[in-house]
């Protein structure tokens, strides 16, 4: 076997025509000044295979053979082959090229429809709880500082819905969780107001301090529909959704770093646009969850779960009819058509959420303990 | 002069892309530096210059170490930027701290590991050369830049209301003129300093690279980027105008406008604002990208001009804002169209044009340089620098 290609003498720029030849296990490359080397194959450093870039062969005293003839050499250092080779015969080869982007398509999408979520779920509950005090400490100074202000609701309603809360509603939800007896939950209700109009919500930071605003309390009309909120808030600190959005919000920061490390900027509108869309998926899933606890455990504590979707509708109709277009992010405020919009909103298609919240419901009614999911 | 050809094909860098990919991806992250020096190399050992080549000679093992740390670093900075500000703030300092070690190490390690027809680069630069271009001149530029307007927008009430002399007022107006004008000069100048840090310390062999660029070229440079935004965005307003009034007329962006507080009007009301806003977001884009192209090929040229190797190797590049800005702006779409999966094309076009228009005047040739031993270097910084998506490429 002869290969033709160049040799240049350790570390030197210069070259000169060169040939290698092969002749039963014997190696010699030659120039036309004369013999440069003679050995053997596994006298030889070659370098991996690289599509059909130029091979270098890196001989003991350091001098170079370089040859575009990849096919000879392949042929001849068959032995010495890496494992960077068989990475080589996976790129030649079609059908394993196609295996290999269908493969990476269906895991990657794997991965981000239940890896992330499994893992966060599994890395949540095996923190401490104390991860979640830490999150929540300066989150709630945020908010006192720059969202909400003192609550202006009568001291007596006020005293009057906590000692519910702790003496009534905590033992019936604490019934269900006896292992999460680390938390402490505490009710603590703010004013929010936005141009001039009080906003309607109920928020739980992980650490278990549940807030709700003096709008909200307002719009309840009995002490039904402000617990059926409570639980699902309890239902979101309990299932540690806060620290899994922590640990989501990592995995995907490095997963989008790791995907566009070695390729230019131009596709990091397109990935923040994805990862926007993906974590605002795994929201609509939290929120899913803590309806689901809420709507149990009032199943198991015979408060009707109608109150839920009373209060939903409430919330609902209180957006409508407020000129206040900037719902999308406070509670509930879209209706099922607005497909588009439901995509970018965290909490699932409203109206989806009153008629799970009536099913329940009617489970209720016939004294079920347990309602089938659908 | 003569070009330096690139060799690589779209299709055959996509089979090694794709299974790259694969193998990172089953790997759960593990593969990723022997496929990092797998796209790297294919690029380097394509780009040719008459019957010579580039190699990129790092391998997978030397980088993984180096790519442990840096995945851990990084993993601990984006778990304190969920959880706290302060944490991310603390972080960030460090960061800054350590940015100009990171930039430097790079350097040094990715010159070294890189060779033309046999002999390696090198780079000789102090590290504290690299703390003063990286760390102390940007912040002092930053500072200028956020921090005095910042400062004046908290004094300015303050003295209206204590009552403001003649005296006083011309010097805020003053200062409203110069710190704009210094923060500008002050760019330029990094942008000198830089130039040659980089290249003044660079070696090929035994040769030296040498540049001399001026501040002032790099101002005027930046001066017509800055115009140019400028009269695009006015281009753009109008074309976009137009469009509205020649389409829905005014009367129908009003009644967009009240449809927005009506519920039952939003779904009709999206589709007319589609109308607006693609072309707004795409031509926002395509001014983006020629704006980049632009500033970049301008210092491109200007600094490959004025450099040379030992005095008698010179440089030159024509590679033109235009056929830079076609070929990001289709590289763009074909991504964004194909959902990535044309990246591989979009690399190698990208890298073809760069260095297809990269020419080089040599009139003794290549054949008396040779490599000078060195120890080796550890890939730590490199891989840091990698990991906060930090490019410090050398301009070949």
């Amino acid at each position: 076997m002869l290969i033709q290609g160049s040799w240049h003498a350790d570390g030197s720029a210069a070259k000169i025509k060169a040939a290698l030849r092969a002749d039963a296990g014997k190696v010699t490359i030659e120039s036309d000044t004369g013999i440069l080397f003679s050995g053997v194959t596994s006298d030889f450093k070659v370098s991996a295979r690289l599509g059909n870039v130029e091979r270098k062969l890196t001989l003991p005293d350091g001098s170079l053979f370089t040859t575009g003839n990849n096919d000879d050499i392949d042929q001849l250092f068959k032995e010495s082959q890496s494992f960077l080779h068989f990475v080589h015969r996976l790129e030649s080869r079609i059908g394993w090229v196609a295996i290999a982007l269908v493969l990476t398509v269906a895991f990657s999408f794997g991965f981000i429809k239940w890896g992330i979520p499994w893992i966060s779920v599994k890395v949540a509950h095996v923190l401490p709880h104390k991860t979640n005090e830490l999150i929540a400490a300066q989150a709630f100074d945020f908010l006192d500082e720059y969202i909400f202000e003192e609550s202006q609701l009568d001291e007596a309603k006020r005293n009057g819905i906590r000692a519910h809360f702790n003496n009534t509603l905590l033992p019936l939800a604490g019934f269900q969780s006896e292992n999460q007896s680390d938390i402490k939950f505490t009710l603590h209700f703010r004013q929010w107001q936005q141009d001039d109009q009080g906003i309607p919500n109920a928020l739980a930071l992980p650490s278990g301090d549940i807030i709700l605003t003096d709008a909200f309390v307002e719009l309840s009309q009995n002490q039904n529909e402000i617990d059926a909120v409570l639980l699902h808030e309890i239902g979101h600190v309990i299932h540690r959704h806060s620290l899994q959005r922590v640990i989501q919000g990592t995995l995907i920061t490095t997963i989008v770093m790791m995907a566009t490390g070695d390729t230019s900027s131009i596709a990091d509108i397109g990935l923040g646009l994805g990862s926007l869309l993906v974590s605002s998926e795994y929201a609509r899933d939290h929120e899913s969850e803590a309806d689901l606890y809420a709507f149990e455990t009032m199943l198991n504590s015979n408060i009707d779960p109608v109150a839920f979707s009373n209060i939903m509708t409430a919330m609902t109709s209180y957006f409508e009819t407020s000129d206040d277009s900037k719902s999308a992010d406070v509670e509930p405020g879209s209706t099922e058509e607005e497909s588009l919009l439901d995509y970018i909103s965290s909490h699932p298609v409203t109206a989806l959420r009153i008629e799970q919240a009536n099913r329940y419901s009617e489970c209720f009614r016939q004294n079920l303990k347990t309602c089938e999911q659908r | 002069m003569k070009a330096l050809s690139f060799e690589g094909s779209g299709f055959e860098y996509f089979k090694i892309w794709i299974v790259n990919i694969l193998l990172t991806v089953i790997t759960v992250g593990l593969y990723y530096p022997w496929a990092k020096v797998r796209n790297r190399r294919y690029f380097y050992a394509n780009t040719r210059f008459e019957d010579r080549s580039f190699e990129y000679h790092a391998t997978g093992k030397q980088l993984f170490f180096g790519y442990l740390i840096a995945m851990a670093l990084f993993i601990a900075f984006a778990v304190a930027q969920q959880i706290s500000p302060i944490a991310s703030g603390v972080g960030f300092v460090i960061f800054i701290f350590a940015l100009p070690w990171i930039i430097w190490r790079s350097l040094k390690f990715n010159l070294r590991m890189t060779s033309f027809s046999n002999v390696r680069f090198s780079f000789e630069g102090g590290l504290g050369n690299a703390y003063i271009n990286f760390m102390l001149l940007p912040v002092v530029f930053f500072l200028i830049l956020y921090g005095i307007p910042i400062a004046a927008a908290i004094i300015m009430p303050a003295v209206a209301t204590a009552g403001v002399s003649t005296s006083l007022g011309l010097l805020i107006g003053f200062c409203l003129v110069v710190i704009p004008v210094v923060a500008f000069l002050l760019f330029a100048y990094i942008k000198m300093r830089n130039s040659h840090y980089s290249v003044n310390n660079s070696r090929y062999g035994q040769g030296q690279f040498s540049t001399r660029v001026e501040t002032a070229t790099f101002a005027k440079i930046a001066l017509k980027t800055i115009g140019i935004a400028i009269l695009s965005i006015i281009v753009l307003a109008l074309i976009l105008g137009a469009i509205v009034t020649a389409t829905i007329g005014v009367n129908g962006a009003l009644a967009i406008q009240q449809g927005m507080s009506d519920p039952d009007q939003i779904g009709s009301v999206m589709g007319s604002l589609l109308l607006i806003i693609t072309p707004l977001y795409i031509g926002f884009i395509a001014i983006g990208i020629f704006i980049q192209a632009y500033s970049y090929t301008r210092q491109r040229t200007y600094l490959l001009e004025n450099s040379s190797l030992d005095s008698h190797i010179t440089f030159a590049s024509t590679l033109t804002a235009r056929s830079l800005t076609w070929v990001m702006i289709s590289n763009f779409l074909m991504v964004i169209l194909t959902l990535g999966l044309a990246m591989p094309w979009a690399s190698v076009r990208l890298a073809r044009v760069i260095i297809e228009n990269t020419h080089l005047h040599s009139e003794a040739g290549f054949d008396q340089y040779f490599t000078a031993k060195q120890e080796e270097q550890s890939s730590l910084g490199e891989q840091i620098g990698d990991a906060f998506d930090i490019d410090m490429g050398v301009g070949i």
